[in-house]
């Protein structure tokens, strides 16, 4: 497994954890190279659909970014991500999807540094968990 | 060594393959069930409230006997009028159940989907009236329709749950249901006269079936008044009566690799000996199981076609095909008798539909006779009510060594009488269809 | 009186592994299945006739095939391929045949409960004499759908289906060209779409679904409110049977997601949808869709609140693809053969 690259799909928020992930390649912070971005409007809205189909496509993990409570430019779509979270994590559970693989960070457009750290510390944990496929379920 | 195999038979509800080996010394039949159930899997993990509609992909009754466990696990007792609806669902799904038997059992002689007119220029033999088929079909129609009514679907109901029904009924539909009871019982007699008349009287459409019959055995049945299991020897004296919970006690369960259906028998002092499975411990359930108790019916019609059977057949018990097509009628005359007096307004209205539990239970379980015969459900939940062990006791199950039994005794009739291929195929699917 | 010009139409009707149903829905319209043999022959249908599978070798063709039940055994499978290679039609008839119903929830269970037969009353000591036994035909290694194994044409869901479908798809598939009034009965049951080429005379596109064309709820009874929710319900215990959204009063109600067709059938008898539909034409995945609502109607904006939420509702996979696990599962549905 030491060969194993882990696939991450970040879904940022263009307002706030875009921006922090722009300012952390800008700043040069150390980041795995395990990422690949999709810039959304909003974390709201990240339909629990793309995070199925990410890992149907096979991401081995899913991080969502928005911004923290209170901060939404649209007023409250980063509570509707708060809400979807943990039902949508209870259903990947249940499918066999690991706790570690699916994440919601709240990341402010300041937050260049948390964010190098949240992408290096999630390449790591899924390096760990090694790569998912579906038919790895049986 | 040779070898013969049929694939798939009529009218069984799972998936059957016959295995005949045979030589001139050696004759041995396999009614093999050829694909799992999974019940175990499909229900493991799910929340024990959503089994009525899971389980109802066995058969409908099912469904009422899942609710009944149900009504055990949540300690809620269901109102009059719940229990009303139920015991009407199941009456109507007695009737469907026997009448559509009869059925195939009259259309068995011919394709029923040919044209009239092909029909009668191919002058079939043993000729069924068509109108008579097609009443027959209206009046299952019919029953399918309370069926519907009284659970949601006729096919997988859903209106059972746990202490009691899911809604009331609407106004219109009590007036429809007694209308149709009265139908249904009107036509029972009608059928009752055709079939002493036409198939059991002379015997002729039942030849080859008359001395069609197994070995006694013993029988397992719900008793109407306490309910309890009754178990009965082969010459039918009661040989032990237990609640239902105590049934796997009592009956155990006996896997064999080339069927997937385990075989139910009797476990007794030499339970570890299963040398041969053709032996002596199997029990058989259904209609003729029921009859074979040799109590009156309460209702007077059925109990009058009893009387009848015993006139011409012998007095109970019995372990003939004849019988068994016999003991379908009389069952079907009860569920209509039972159908009029329960679809009258006055049971089917109240105050509740159910009642609500208050809390989670473990443990529950519930035992019911199906047409078919005695089913068994036993359900254990974690503290949340999401199921962690389920058994469920199957008339497929059940009478699985007497399917066996009865193949292996139609393949050696049709043998020895030097039939073809064709009519040994249909011997063995016309004695297994009535039991 | 005039023959016939437009020779008869060969049908089989078939179950793989599932329980009757289906077929039942097709002889619960047997008070017309007698008219039905004026523009039909069954030339294949083992639960009424008896046919055996090596028979369909016989046959030259067969014009319509409805094929019912999952794909669970290597029999279920050769004859899938079999019926697919005669038929000019197929179509998967009820749940377990469109999209691998509630058989296919033995994918999960093989990794999630037990691995193994753990029947305690079951006596698993096998014969020791050495007579010859027959054997079984082998298990698929996970139940699938009919789509996962051929190409299919129509689909009929519903567990079982629906009179109303069942009888129009046999209508415009079978009986084609044979009576206006018929037809015209049929159309009044269908999406536009369909109804409009079953009119003028022509087979409907492949790979039409013979439901509705939008989701349970557009035929549901129940009456919305858009209300939220602070507590999560289970069917066990107290609701409104009648009246109120199922989903709103906070019980687990798949019409949101579920193909119309049935009529609302289920929440008009008090009970939540279970989605034996399958999923509606629009959405990629029943259970994401359904997480989405679900979370919807949380009215909670406290993190610790929506965790005591969501612990709450149970069983989510064997709930939101109770019927559609094997084919329109995203994380473990395989392609279908188009």
């Amino acid at each position: 497994m030491s060969d194993f690259e882990p696939k991450i799909i970040a879904f940022l928020c263009t307002w706030c954890a875009y921006v922090a992930a722009d300012t952390a390649g800008i700043a040069r912070y150390k980041q795995k190279p395990n990422v690949r971005v999709i810039r959304v409007l909003c974390s709201g809205m990240v339909d629990p659909n793309y995070v199925l189909k990410a890992f149907a496509s096979g991401a081995d993990a899913v991080l969502v970014g928005g911004c923290h409570p209170g901060d939404c430019h649209y007023i409250s779509g980063n509570i509707k991500a708060m809400r979807r979270a943990p039902l949508l994590r209870k259903l990947l559970e249940e499918m066999g999807v690991e706790n570690g693989r699916f994440r919601l960070e709240w990341i402010a457009a300041s937050d260049a540094p948390q964010y190098a750290e949240i992408i290096n510390q999630m390449s790591e944990e899924v390096r760990s968990l090694g790569p998912f496929s579906p038919s790895t379920i049986k | 060594m040779k070898n013969m195999t049929f694939e798939p038979l009529r009218w069984q509800e799972d998936p059957v393959r016959i295995t005949v080996f045979h030589d001139t010394e050696y004759l041995q039949a396999y009614f093999q069930v050829s694909a799992p159930r999974d019940i175990e899997w499909i229900c493991k993990g799910r929340p024990v409230e959503e089994l009525p509609r899971i389980l109802t992909i066995l058969s409908p009754p099912h469904h009422l006997a899942s609710a009944m466990a149900l009504d055990r696990l949540f300690e809620v007792e269901p109102p009059p009028l719940a229990v009303n609806m139920r015991e009407a669902l199941l009456q109507a799904h007695v009737f469907r159940h026997h009448l559509r038997k009869l059925y195939f059992l009259l259309s068995s002689w011919q394709n029923p989907f040919l044209d009239y007119k092909t029909r009668e220029s191919r002058g079939e033999q043993h000729m069924v009236p068509s109108h008579i088929l097609d009443k027959i079909m209206h009046h299952v129609s019919l029953s399918q329709e309370t069926a519907a009514i009284l659970g949601g679907r006729c096919d997988h109901p859903l209106s059972a749950v746990a202490g009691g029904v899911s809604r009331f009924l609407k106004e219109d539909h009590y007036h429809r249901l007694s209308e149709i009871a009265e139908s249904c019982l009107k036509f029972g007699m009608r059928l009752g006269k055709f079939l002493r008349d036409e198939i059991f009287g002379d015997g002729k459409a039942l030849d080859g079936f008359q001395n069609l019959q197994i070995e006694p055995m013993a029988s397992l049945a719900l008793a109407e008044k306490d309910d309890n299991v009754v178990l009965r020897d082969p010459v039918e004296k009661e040989m032990d009566r237990f609640s239902p919970d105590m049934i796997f006690e009592k009956i155990g369960l006996h896997k064999e690799l080339w069927t997937h259906e385990p075989f139910a028998y009797v476990k007794g002092q030499s339970k570890d000996e299963i040398k041969n499975i053709f032996n002596s411990q199997f029990f058989f359930v259904g209609p003729l199981a029921r009859l074979n108790s040799g109590e009156e019916l309460g209702s007077p019609l059925a109990e009058e076609e009893r009387q009848r059977l015993i006139e011409a057949l012998g007095p109970f018990p019995h372990f003939g095909v004849v019988a068994a097509y016999w003991s379908l009628l009389v069952e079907l005359l009860q569920a209509a008798e039972k159908m009029t007096e329960l679809y009258a307004e006055e049971k089917l209205t109240g105050p509740d539909i159910r009642t609500i539990p208050s809390e989670m239970g473990r443990e529950g379980y519930g035992a019911l006779e199906s047409p078919q015969g005695l089913i068994y459900h036993h359900y254990q939940t974690d503290e949340r009510g999401i199921v962690e062990d389920i058994e469920v006791l199957d008339t497929a199950t059940e009478n699985n060594a007497l399917h066996c039994l009865l193949t292996q005794k139609a393949v050696e009739v049709s043998m020895a009488q030097g039939k073809t291929r064709e009519e040994m195929k249909n011997l063995i699917e016309m004695s297994l269809l009535p039991f | 009186m005039g023959t016939n010009p437009v020779p008869n139409k060969k049908l089989a009707i078939f179950t793989a592994t599932g329980c009757r149903a289906c077929e039942n829905a097709i002889l619960d319209i047997h008070y017309q299945v007698s008219s039905l043999a004026r523009c039909a022959d069954i030339a294949f249908w083992p639960y009424m006739l008896g046919s055996e599978v090596r028979d369909l070798e016989k046959q030259e063709s067969i014009d319509v095939c409805f094929f019912a039940g999952a794909i669970r055994t290597s029999s279920d499978r050769e004859a899938a391929l079999k019926l697919r290679e005669k038929s000019r039609i197929m179509v998967a008839c009820g749940a377990c045949a469109a999209f691998g119903g509630m058989p296919g929830l033995v994918n999960i269970s093989q990794w999630s409960v037990v691995s193994g037969q753990s029947q305690r009353t079951m006596d698993n000591k096998q014969q020791t004499n050495e007579e010859e036994k027959p054997e079984l035909p082998p298990l698929e290694s996970r139940v699938l759908g009919l789509p996962q194994i051929v190409k299919v044409d129509y689909l009929v869901p519903g567990c079982p289906p629906t009179q109303n479908f069942l009888w129009a798809a046999i209508q415009s598939l079978v009986c084609n060209g044979q009576s206006p009034a018929r037809l015209s009965f049929a159309a009044s049951r269908l999406p536009e779409a369909i109804a409009q080429a079953i009119t003028s005379g022509i087979l409907p596109p492949k790979g039409s679904i013979f439901a509705g064309e939008k989701a349970v709820c557009a035929s549901c009874s129940r009456v919305k409110e858009e209300k939220r929710f602070e507590t999560y319900k289970r069917p066990y215990q107290a609701y409104e049977e009648l009246g109120r959204c199922l989903l709103e009063q906070g019980l687990v109600c798949q019409g949101i997601t579920t193909q119309e067709g049935c009529g609302g059938l289920c929440t008009a008898m008090g009970q939540p949808c279970r989605g034996c539909f399958g999923k509606a034409e629009a959405i990629f995945d029943p259970g994401a869709k359904m997480v989405s609502a679900i979370s919807s109607t949380f009215d909670s904006n406290d993190a610790q609140e929506i965790a005591a939420l969501v612990d709450d509702i149970v069983d989510l996979v064997g709930t939101f693809y109770r019927y559609t696990l094997p084919t329109q599962c995203a994380l473990f549905s395989t392609p279908s053969k188009d």
